[in-house]
């Protein structure tokens, strides 16, 4: 009998995961509970410069091979010992392995304030209406502070903050206003990026563009009323428009047993492997898991290649590679580490502008055909891994 | 007495014992005594930063076998 294989959610990890293992005959049967795809990194693209959102959207049925199933519902539970997933409709399905990829859930409700001020103004993490949401404000803004800060020092894509800032900045630019605008951005972190030589590289840029750095500042609670945020740190900053990322939890569904997860509900992995642990029919792949790297699209599409090369029989390993873009007015970087290596200076240039531009053109192909990209991604990681280029890029 | 909160963040990169330490600050309260654990040599400065950046007390700092241990008093919540 074929081998059953239930892949819960379509977002990078999953698609990638049920695309190849489709290709290999597999019965894949892949859940997720919203009709499209969203590329998320585009929501700052829409929040910040007003693209429409539709650009960024694809229905998850044009992503998968016409061999993988295809159901439509959100998943309520898993058990791993009994090998079920139960959706919120009741609906009860079976497996021979699963693959856990439902990402992260935001938490809008662990810092007070921020539900009702995601509602007034929208943001670029909740989806892309509140991109949208975001944008109609942003537009219109012709003086005042634009603050874009934490909740919570972990969350996916760590340069978004500062992506969001760069972009903001050109925007107001190009609109003649930067001079009456004030971008703060607030981070959690020590520096202006979790990595010190990365903020080595990035503040200058963030000089010239004209952005008011804050650092130390971990969003505690914010007064939607009097448009004040207050950080853990102690401090203090008036907005009159403002988005904060929401703090990050593991997936919101029931997982038994309860010990899979840990203490902010992400679920415990062996870095390597990606396999839950204590079950060798169950993975765990991109922002839902533990993993000690970076929460992002690449992470998540290198993870699920990993899953499926180790189901096919190889002993491959997930290295925890990132290739975070960190893009500014025309020029590019990217935060290139492993898990044995931190992240190595990688300068800004227009040539990696243009590389990220092609990384982005190629996603929705890469998604649904991941089998046609993976020797030109393979390459590239190759040549860019931090043990070959250390000295820096 | 306040409580003790052990963070334990060995073997984490950076900037992960700072993480841990900011979300095991978020819970504690004033009085609360966080004893943290790293083996990321970056720790220290961030740490001394931290400190000085909350307002919060370093009742002690100290390594041994590569590993740093540091013990706060929450003071300024």
């Amino acid at each position: 009998m074929t081998e059953r294989i239930l892949v819960l959610g379509a977002g990078p990890g999953g698609l990638v995961s049920a695309n190849l293992l489709a290709l290999h005959g597999y019965d894949v049967t892949v859940v997720e509970k919203s009709e499209y795809h969203l590329f998320q990194p585009g929501m700052l693209w829409i929040a910040f410069q007003g693209h429409p959102p539709e650009k960024y959207m694809r229905p998850v049925k044009d992503l998968v091979k016409p061999t993988v199933n295809l159901v439509q519902g959100k998943v309520a539970e898993v058990n791993l010992a009994e090998r079920t997933v139960t959706l919120e409709d009741g609906r009860r399905l079976d497996y021979d392995r699963v693959i856990i990829a439902l990402g992260a859930h935001l938490d809008y409700d662990a810092v007070p304030g921020h539900s009702s001020l995601v509602e007034e103004f929208g943001d670029y993490f909740r989806g892309a209406d509140y991109a949208a949401r975001f944008w109609s404000h942003f537009k219109a803004m012709s003086r005042g502070t634009l603050v874009i800060a934490a909740a919570d020092p972990l969350y996916k894509c760590p340069p978004a903050p500062l992506k969001a800032a760069f972009l903001a900045a050109e925007t107001l630019r190009r609109r003649g206003v930067k001079d009456s605008v004030s971008v703060v951005l607030a981070l959690p972190f020590i520096h202006e990026y979790p990595s010190e030589t990365v903020a080595e590289i990035v503040a200058p840029k963030l000089r010239e563009a004209g952005v008011e750095v804050k650092t130390m500042f971990t969003v505690d609670s914010i007064d939607a009323e009097n448009r004040v945020i207050y950080s853990l740190e102690g401090e203090s900053i008036t907005y009159d428009l403002a988005a904060v990322i929401p703090a990050h939890k593991g997936p919101a569904i029931r997982l038994l047993p309860e010990e899979a997860r840990d203490d902010d509900g992400f679920i415990k992995v062996d870095k390597y492997t990606l396999q839950i642990e204590g079950y060798d029919d169950a993975y765990a792949v991109g922002d839902c898991n533990n993993a000690p790297t970076s929460k992002t699209g690449v992470t998540a599409h290198l993870g699920a290649e990993v899953v499926v090369e180790r189901i096919l029989g190889f002993d491959s390993r997930f290295n925890g590679r990132t290739n975070c873009p960190i893009v500014t007015d025309g020029e590019a970087s990217f935060v290139i580490s492993t898990y044995d290596h931190p992240p190595i200076p990688v300068k800004f240039s227009i040539f990696k502008r243009l590389l990220e531009d092609a990384f982005i053109a190629s996603y929705w192909s890469s998604l649904r055909d991941p089998e046609k990209w993976s020797p030109i991604f393979r390459a590239y990681f190759e040549a860019t891994d931090p043990s070959r280029v250390g000295g820096g890029w | 007495m306040g409580e003790r909160i052990v963070v334990d963040a060995k073997g984490m990169a950076c900037p992960g014992p700072i993480t841990k330490l900011v979300k095991a600050y978020r819970k504690a309260k004033s009085g609360d005594i966080i004893e943290i654990y790293a083996t990321d040599p970056g720790f220290k400065p961030d740490l001394e930063a931290w400190i000085k950046r909350t307002g919060n007390e370093l009742v002690e700092i100290s390594e041994e076998g590569g590993v740093i241990k540091a013990v706060i008093k929450v003071t300024a919540k």
